[in-house]
């Protein structure tokens, strides 16, 4: 599973490392500062214009005074949560648990669009859920946050509530607290209906009739090797029983126990439950580090000329390598040995034998120069280009002595020190490379409870919800119902595609032009990024003008109108996408589609990073309203 | 009939008894701007009034005139172009205000999916009222507006004068000092407003201010102790109801019933004072005297038709 940016521990995020990052605290209360301060000249300057410079300033104080003296002080949770218990009762009584109903509806009919020959129905189950649960709940938010105060304002039912003793920022946050209830509660709906959907849907097992088994090894052994019933559109072909217990093939992302019971003609071969499709594997990861064809440390591996960077390559049959650095390898966490997976990309120069593997080798390094043993035997392996392969790497291993033999040695006493370790990875093969990523390879700590992992899959969909309410309730402090579902879709959609946004911006600055030059070097913007292709003025003309985005495009005089209003438009978008949170970051459904658990770091940061988004929108919200003429 | 009314031209804002102004005005205009800033209209020019403590005060005016506008000022819902609306000496826009003041808007505006109890039981809750205090004020307000047949029913099933009373008891759930009350009386039947009049004065009685805004000026002079008549966003009169109403130089008397002798004599007493006898006929009752007293006759006899009177 790709995960393109690198996960800190909580307070290594939080908090600033001396000479190497700020931290999320420090960068949000940057961030903070600076919206607080152009957002107060923004709102003088609309006041100067409007009222006189003295005048203007006086309105504005005024209002900043009253915020601290008289709405802080006063704020009340009971009113808050009263006007909470309001928005609840209001979408209860307009049926919006419709929703869930659509939901089940989507989940009753599944089968009829659910590919049955899948090779992996477990990700297909598992992505089904997660992705209607996300995109409906949000649906659900959005229109729920984004038309209640509009509709109130519309109505005036809104004039019996602020001429009582409430503050704006119970308002606001009163419908955050509400609407955010309403979408947890259908959320704790759906996570419980899905759940036991997923279990049903993979539910499933095999016969073994005795015909199909053939005994292997001595008589008397209990050893036996044939293949399972054809069942749930697809059948295990190879099952190898040893002392009466044995395990079936990996097929279709899992596999079963098989155990022998009885004897003569009283036999009998029992397939235990599917295993290995729901999971959630803690994987350990290390550092990535790589050596060039001649044996030299490098940065990082060679491009083949992939659009998506993700991963760098090692050429095969070389000195060139992949070398991951772990630390904390002890006995206590991987007793007997060290389950890994590797997950490689694979470039072929030609095609070879297309039905055979790419063959790479593998062997373990100790850090430590002067260690008695510096490395394992070479292992090798077989890559999977879609699919992870697991290695169990035993305890017992041979190691290299010296003298470039091989004697057994124990891998966390002589292989390990002081619990750190190298995996070193080559590609075999002439011509052909393996692609990796630093989160390509990991150890495999231990398994955390799949339902445990369910849940915080879940919880990171909360958290978008809990986003978009608060974005939906801010657009609908200042904006009419339908303009703030508007902008908040857009806002949502700005989020999940701010990386390209960016490129967009970072594209249309490229080239010897002076003012471009001016502008990459304000913003850092480094030379050949982004993407070409201009703004949305010109991606405009090119779409009418059926040109491509690389070549010229030739508008006469209207070219530099043109070019100034994209660059306009963009700043002001690529300002914006500064200040959401990226949404992407916040799916942690592909965690929990591959069966990898949700790292607490990452949620606890999630949580963090959604909380405070959470308050700066109220707090905008708050100003808006607050400075509205609710009866003009 | 030569007819002079005293006390005809608004008086100055008083700055003697302030300690007793709950509302006060000084200079206060509203212009409601375009979306670029271009005025459109000037709701209210120049207001200065005075609403003192335990008074009843009426707020008349055309449609349009800026009555609501006064109202919606003087709540915060609306921001002064120039000049102050003040409440209880602070500016009206004070939340802490908010904690002693009653509202019942010209229309209910209230949220039709709540029943009666939860709405009054929400607008509880926005003033902080222990759980028990809230349920005793809930029952007392049901009953005193005559709605616990119905307190469990949905307001979108409610008829315009049901829904009107429950307005009136959001107003008071707070037993506020200080109600304002725009146009209270519209919509309900000639029951209704007889009550609601009524309800009015017992406010009064319970030392509470009122500031009512009407166009029923039957209504208003009912019950108000100072009115201010407002046309096209300015003061026009201002004073004591029966002040503005007396007809200083008529004298008005009235007797039983007396004889064509004694009806003639009496003209004549009057002409030997130099005076003129204007008129001598059967005084009228109001309409809505009649109306109740037929209502409540037909109640307590219910069967009973009439015949048309010629």
């Amino acid at each position: 599973m790709p995960i393109e940016y690198e996960i800190l521990p909580f307070l290594d995020w939080l908090l600033p490392t001396v000479g190497e990052r700020y931290g999320a605290l420090l960068q949000f209360a940057a961030s903070f500062a600076i919206l607080a301060t152009l957002g107060l000249l923004v709102w003088y300057l609309f006041a100067a214009i409007r009222l006189g410079p003295s005048e203007g300033f006086y309105a504005v104080a005024k209002v900043v005074f009253n915020a601290f003296s008289q709405d802080l002080p006063g704020f009340s949770l009971r009113r808050t949560f009263a006007l909470a218990r309001l928005a609840i009762q209001e979408s209860v009584r307009k049926r919006v648990f419709v929703a869930f109903i659509v939901f089940v509806i989507v989940l009753l009919f599944a089968n009829w669009f659910l590919d049955d020959n899948n090779p992996n129905p477990g990700r297909l189950y598992l992505g089904l859920v997660m992705t209607t649960s996300n995109y409906l709940l949000l649906v659900l938010t959005l229109f729920l946050s984004a038309f209640s105060l509009p509709t109130d304002i519309k109505n005036r039912t809104i004039y019996t509530i602020v001429t009582k003793p409430v503050r704006p920022s119970e308002i606001v946050l009163g419908r955050v607290i509400g609407f955010a209830s309403v979408g947890t509660a259908m959320l704790a709906l759906m996570c419980v209906t899905s759940y036991f959907f997923v279990l049903r849907g993979l539910n499933h097992t095999h016969e073994i009739a005795a015909t199909e088994m053939a005994p292997t090894g001595e008589p008397g052994a209990n050893s036996w090797k044939g293949r399972t019933s054809f069942d749930a559109h697809h059948r295990h072909e190879e099952v190898i029983i040893e002392n009466g217990q044995g395990v079936t093939n990996l097929e279709m992302g899992h596999w079963h126990q098989v155990t022998v019971e009885g004897e003569g003609d009283q036999r009998r071969f029992v397939v235990g439950p599917h295993q290995g499709m729901l999971r959630a594997r803690v994987p350990v990861y290390g550092k990535l580090g790589f050596l060039d064809r001649a044996g030299q440390p490098a940065a990082e591996g060679i491009s083949v000329g992939d659009e998506w960077v993700y991963r760098s390559y090692i050429e095969g049959k070389t000195q060139s390598t992949a070398i991951w650095t772990f630390r904390g390898v002890v006995e206590p966490k991987f007793p007997n040995g060290l389950p890994m997976e590797i997950n490689l990309g694979v470039f072929r120069t030609h095609k070879g034998n297309i039905e055979q593997t790419v063959l790479g080798e593998l062997f373990i390094v100790n850090p430590n120069e002067r260690a008695k043993f510096r490395r394992s035997e070479v292992i090798p392996f077989s890559s999977r280009e879609f699919e992870p392969l697991e290695m169990f790497l035993k305890r017992e291993i041979n190691g290299v002595d010296a003298r470039g033999k091989l004697v057994p040695v124990d891998l966390f006493r002589d292989l390990t020190d002081n619990g750190a370790l190298e995996i070193h990875i080559r590609c075999a093969e002439p011509g052909q490379y393996f692609g990796m990523a630093q989160r390509d390879v990991f150890l495999k700590a231990s398994d955390r409870t799949f339902m445990m992992n369910f849940l915080k899959g879940h919880i990171s969909i909360w958290l978008q919800m809990l986003m978009v309410t608060s974005l939906g309730v801010m657009f609908s402090t200042f904006l009419t119902g339908p303009v703030a579902m508007l902008g908040t879709f857009a806002s949502i959609v700005l989020g999940y595609f701010s990386n390209f946004v960016v490129k967009v911006f970072d594209g249309m600055f490229q080239g010897p032009d002076a003012l471009k030059r001016f502008v990459r070097e304000l913003f850092g913007i480094p030379e050949e990024a982004g993407v070409p292709g201009g703004g949305p003025l010109e991606s405009f003309v090119r779409m009418l003008r059926q040109a491509n985005q690389t070549s010229d495009l030739e508008l006469g005089i209207a070219q530099r109108p043109a070019e100034y209003l994209d660059v306009g438009f963009m700043l002001v978008v690529r300002l914006f996408v500064q200040l959401l949170p990226d949404f992407k970051k916040f799916d942690n459904s592909a965690y929990v589609t591959y069966g990898i658990d949700v790292e607490p770091n990452l949620l606890a940061a999630q949580i963090v990073t959604a909380l405070s988004f959470v308050l700066v929108t109220s707090l905008i919200g708050y100003f808006f309203l607050k400075t509205r003429e609710l009866a003009a | 009939m030569n007819s002079s009314t005293a006390g005809s031209v608004a008086s100055p804002p008083s700055s003697g008894a302030t300690q007793d102004v709950v509302l006060e005005t000084r200079s206060l205009s509203k212009d409601y701007r375009d979306f670029w800033g271009r005025r459109k209209v000037r709701a209210l020019k120049g207001l200065n009034l005075e609403v003192r403590r335990g008074e009843i005060f009426g707020l008349l005016g055309p449609n349009g005139s800026g009555k609501s506008t006064t109202i919606k000022l003087m709540l915060g819902l609306l921001f002064p172009t120039t000049g102050h609306a003040l409440a209880f000496g602070k500016d009206a826009t004070d939340v802490s205000n908010k904690e002693r003041i009653g509202y019942l808007p010209e229309e209910s505006y209230l949220y039709k999916f709540l029943n009666a109890e939860e709405t009054l039981d929400f607008y509880g809750r926005l003033f902080n009222m222990s759980a028990d205090r809230r349920r005793q004020r809930v029952n007392e307000l049901i009953q005193m507006v005559g709605l616990d047949w119905a307190k469990r029913r949905q307001l979108k099933e409610y008829s315009k004068g049901m829904t009107r009373r429950i307005g009136l008891a959001q107003a008071l759930i707070n037993d506020p000092e200080l109600i304002l009350l725009d146009e209270p009386t519209s919509g309900l039947d000639p029951i209704g407003t007889r009550e609601m009049k009524d309800l009015i004065l017992e406010l009064r009685k319970q030392g509470k201010t009122v500031l009512m805004c009407s166009h029923l000026l039957a209504d208003v002079q009912d019950v108000c102790d100072r009115i201010a008549i407002l046309h096209q966003g300015e003061l026009k009169e201002l004073g004591r109801v029966d002040s503005l109403l007396t007809v200083q130089d008529v004298t008005q008397m009235r007797t039983t019933k007396l004889s064509k002798e004694a009806e003639d004599e009496i003209r004549a007493v009057v002409a030997r004072h130099g005076g003129e006898v204007l008129g001598v006929e059967n005084p009228t009752t109001t309409l809505e005297d009649l109306f109740l007293n037929i209502v409540r006759d037909s109640e307590a006899r219910p069967g009973r038709r009439a015949q048309e009177k010629v």
